[in-house]
């Protein structure tokens, strides 16, 4: 297999939907970090919550015998990406430096064309500029933008972890560590559902998880790629 | 250019060799600073640079469980709130409440100062006015309401009662209550001979059986038990643990069952009994002897569930798992028989442990043997609402609790209160109680805050854990500890001598003294201010070794009988909200736009109906409906929800407030409008023996749901918005 390669990065995410409960501490954590806007009760039902991170819930079977499946949901950073090809400003297009799907915000002039070919429903668009009363806007984080009316926005993989533990491992002369970057919802995560590592290094956790028998990509067969691997839940039948 | 100055600003770095752009600084707050102060740009504390984050370890107060945090501050503010991975209660983790804390501390609508009356006061005012009541009450005609944390306030009230002359504080809060955490304690004394809460070790059992117990979501201590359940998931290779859930309603914890029974309301203790019995039973067992004396197919007609279904159980445990436990709580602990069901649930355990198997039910040893007080009994409650409507309470202390909105109205706290001559509420919010107070003296929230909290559940060994202020106060609050102390000091003679410390600090700094003698700790340090500061850092004190030893039980052959149930057509499950719990925290707006998990509503208040129910009584999603109980009415928006009973309504709490704040003021309704007065056979409220009615009131309103998105493409089950949400409940 590859070596690894400190230039060469390829961040995955592993999510056991066994481990997962779907308790919404992701959901939180996510928007606590990415300044992620809340938008009220009648915005939500218009279906223009801003969550970058949901837990899709799934009816299985009938009553009795009625069960639910969750699902966490986010950008699957695709690498090959429906929303990329279809950005006529190159405001979503592909980092090499890590292979992420990345949002240029400056760029975006907001035609929702991104948000109408993911397959996921994983993006969200600024319908209004939301406001954070002060000092409510105390608790932004300042390494992340806060994103302004018209802008299509969406998971980054907290790239500004990502950031930060890549120069730290650069200024000390080193690859970065398995487990040194995690993303928020990866953090809060009481189950450990959410594990987050370079595909690259051959002895990260998420190398070993993703080669489980219970690995799935969600649509893979679109032809996505997708970088975020779900191991499958599978419950016991009595 | 930009590329220039880039270079420069690293080069900066470089020489001043400061290393990475976000360094881990676990600080302990300066070493001889006892409160944060506001710093000016250009005289920034030692520990601060610009750009640079410091962490804070602290401890979460938005529940009583007391996971310890690490509070990433940039520049004197709180930006980011992460688990403590040291911590032997979360080991790091979060939940969704613990994480929108922030919006707690920068909460707009909160208290900005000390009132009287409305009017603003200063605190040398609020102070001498506070120590005016302390000395010219009778003792006896004083109360004290304090919530379930922290633990260093309700000891040193204890104390300054005790030296009064004062009856003790009473802990109170919703949470407890729908814990039934005396209920449990009780049943635990009598079942393992230790009066406390259990802890139940499923990290790595083989079998779960929960009755009720709702505990993912915010039961005693949901992110231990999280952390439980993903390593009894997946943490032992070609091991995966089995959850089977027993409750009339499909909770967070039922969803992520291998097998969920929705059995009748107040069968849980038989169901129990029932199982044992198949489980003895297959293990060839003569039933009878020391066994309870069931007959588990009239059990299973009677609970509605299928013979079948729970002889496989039984066999399961019988052949295939070597460590079963068995949880009661939530709904089940609720019921007319809830101290029985408790103690049959926990019986379980002790039959397990004489059939041959593991069994996992261990509890947190107390620091230094000291017990933190309890929660206040259902009796206590109604005796000191009793004292208040007589007239004999002239001054009510409230702290860290929301009477008036947490206790069901038919308690009749509201009327009391108006017959209390002084009521002196200490909250950060103007919430509903301290809306009718006479003097508001708004405390600092946690994350300002000094104190600890011992804990209780989750932790395998003595902890307690530590409280420092991440940031400065936000607005003119003041810690209600220090304002005691001072109001003391302000009456002087015996009560000073008896209370004698100068502030919060100096109190807890003596409490914690007893810790710099042991050395089993994670650190141990002779120095006074060393030591200090390593509890500060650490974010609290621990041993260094786990302590945890399961339990011996003995199997008790308790009669459950039938549990009694109010007048109604169908039965109520009331259960805490997964994300806003009892509704504290209702007025952070990531809280209320965190989707409930099983339903995906956000920012409002739903009922759970069955399809053939709602079907049969005409209600479809959305349309607005009342639910009466023989003690209350309240509207609430239908949900068609496919995980509950037939006979069944299921409404979650902690919407319906009247005052706190603009996102939870006036938004949906507090079904503890529902319940009556009564005990559940032990000493907390049986909740689950409600009965409601239902009727259509012909309106609708969209409920807000996360779901909506998903299914656009789906079922089409998207409608638009026929009531906006200005128009509110009203018909």
């Amino acid at each position: 297999m590859a070596e690894m390669d400190p230039q060469h990065t390829k961040w995955v995410m592993v999510i056991d939907l066994d481990r997962c409960n779907g308790c919404g501490a992701c959901v939180t954590a996510c928007a606590m970090e990415n300044n992620v806007a809340f938008t009220g009760e009648e915005e939500n039902a218009y279906g223009r919550g801003m969550h970058w991170l949901r837990i899709v819930r799934y009816w299985v079977g009938e009553w009795p015998n009625v069960q639910v499946r969750f699902m966490p949901m986010l950008c699957q950073q695709c690498s090959n990406a429906p929303c990329e090809p279809v950005c006529p400003v190159f405001a979503t297009m592909h980092s090499e430096a890590q292979e992420l799907n990345i949002q240029v915000y400056n760029r975006c002039i907001g035609t929702r064309y991104c948000a109408n070919n993911c397959p996921y429903i994983a993006r969200t668009f600024n319908w209004f500029d939301y406001e954070w009363p002060e000092p409510l806007n105390f608790h932004l984080n300042p390494d992340v933008t806060v994103r302004r009316r018209g802008i299509m926005e969406k998971c980054t993989f907290c790239i500004q972890r990502i950031r930060a533990a890549e120069e730290e491992a650069r200024m000390e002369g080193r690859p970065v560590r398995d487990g040194e970057v995690q993303p928020a919802c990866a953090q809060a995560c009481p189950t450990e559902a959410i594990v987050f590592g370079n595909w690259q290094d051959p002895n990260s956790k998420v190398r070993e998880l993703a080669e489980s028998q219970r690995g799935f990509r969600f649509l893979e067969e679109l032809g996505t790629e997708p970088k975020v691997i779900y191991l499958s839940s599978q419950k016991h039948e009595f | 250019m930009s590329q220039e100055q880039r270079l420069t600003r690293r080069d900066v770095l470089k020489l001043a060799g400061l290393g990475g752009a976000v360094a881990a600084v676990l600080s302990g707050c300066g070493p001889t600073a006892k409160y944060v102060r506001r710093q000016p740009y250009y005289d920034m504390p030692e520990y601060a640079r610009p750009g640079a984050s410091v962490y804070f370890a602290t401890t979460c107060r938005e529940c009583p469980a007391g996971c310890g945090l690490v509070v990433r501050t940039v520049e004197g503010r709180a930006i980011k709130i992460e688990g403590n991975p040291n911590h032997p209660v979360n080991k790091g983790a979060t939940c969704a409440r613990g994480q929108a804390a922030l919006e707690t501390l920068y909460n707009p609508d909160r208290a900005k100062g000390p009132t009287r009356q409305g009017k603003p006061i200063t605190w040398d005012e609020a102070i001498t006015a506070l120590a005016d009541l302390l000395q010219n009450t009778p003792p006896e005609s004083m109360a004290f309401l304090l919530g379930l944390a922290p633990d260093h306030l309700a000891e040193l009230v204890y104390e300054i009662t005790q030296a009064l002359g004062a009856p003790p504080p009473l802990r109170v809060g919703a949470l407890a209550f729908m814990e039934a955490r005396n209920t449990l304690a009780g049943a635990a004394e009598r079942v393992f001979g230790t009066k406390a809460l259990p802890t139940f070790d499923i990290a790595d059992a083989d079998l779960v059986l929960s009755f009720g117990a709702n505990f993912m979501e915010t039961w005693l201590s949901p992110v231990y038990y999280g952390k439980a359940y993903g390593a009894m998931r997946r943490g032992r290779p070609g091991r995966r643990g089995i959850l089977v859930h027993f409750e009339p309603r499909m909770s967070m914890t039922a969803a992520n069952a291998d097998l969920w029974l929705p059995i009748k309301p107040g069968t849980e203790g038989l169901v129990a009994q029932a199982l044992g019995y198949l489980v003895a039973e297959a293990m060839g067992r003569e039933p009878g002897e020391g066994l309870f004396q069931v007959d588990p197919a009239q059990i299973a007609q009677q609970a509605e569930v299928s013979l079948e279904k729970l002889e496989k159980v039984a066999r399961y445990i019988a052949n295939e798992a070597e460590k079963v436990v068995a949880i009661p709580g939530g709904v089940a602990l609720g019921q007319s028989n809830g101290f029985a069901i408790a103690q049959a649930v926990l019986s379980l355990n002790a039959l397990f442990q004489e059939l041959g198997k593991e069994t996992g039910v261990f509890f947190t040893p107390p620091v230094n043997g000291e017990a933190p007080l309890a929660p206040a009994t259902l009796a206590d409650i109604q005796d000191l609402i009793g004292r208040m409507q007589a007239g004999k309470v002239k001054v009510l202390f409230v702290h860290g609790v929301n009477p008036v909105y947490e206790f069901p109205p038919s308690w009749g706290f509201a009327e009391a209160l108006k017959k209390v001559g002084t009521v002196v509420s200490f909250a950060s919010f103007v919430d509903e109680t301290a809306a009718q107070a006479h003097l508001h003296l708004p405390d600092h929230t946690f994350l300002e805050s000094w104190g600890y909290q011992r804990v209780q559940v989750g932790a395998d060994r003595e902890t307690l854990s530590a409280f420092q202020p991440v940031v400065v106060p936000v607005f003119d609050t003041k810690a209600t500890a220090d304002v005691l102390l001072a109001a003391v000091q302000q009456v002087g003679g015996a009560l000073a001598e008896a209370v004698p410390y100068k502030n919060e600090v100096e109190f807890i700094q003596k409490k914690v003294a007893a810790l710099r003698e042991r050395t089993d700790g994670i650190y141990a340090h002779p120095h006074p201010q060393v030591f200090w500061n390593l509890f500060l850092q650490h974010g609290g004190w621990w041993t260094e070794q786990s302590q945890k030893e399961l339990a011996r039980g003995s199997v008790l052959n308790v009669q459950v009988g039938e549990a009694d149930f109010d007048q109604g057509d169908l039965y109520l499950v009331v259960f805490p909200h997964p994300i806003l719990a009892e509704g504290a925290s209702a007025n952070n707006p990531w809280l209320q736009e965190t989707p409930d998990p099983t339903t995906t509503v956000m920012w409002n208040t739903w009922v759970e109906v069955h399809p053939e129910t709602a079907a049969r009584l005409g209600l479809q999603n959305d349309d607005v409906v009342e639910i009466a109980s023989p003690y209350g009415a309240i509207q609430a928006v239908v949900y068609v929800y496919p995980g509950i009973r037939p006979d069944t309504l299921a409404v979650p709490m902690g919407q319906g407030h009247t005052a706190l704040g603009r996102w939870a003021r006036g938004r949906g309704a507090n079904p503890l409008a529902l319940l009556g007065p009564e005990a559940n056979g032990a000493s907390d409220p049986a909740f689950a023996r409600v009965r409601v009615r239902v009727r259509r009131l012909g309106t609708r309103r969209q409920l807000a749901r996360k779901e909506n998105v998903v299914g656009v493409y789906g079922d089409g089950r998207y409608e638009p918005v026929e009531a906006k949400a200005e128009s509110g409940m009203k018909e």
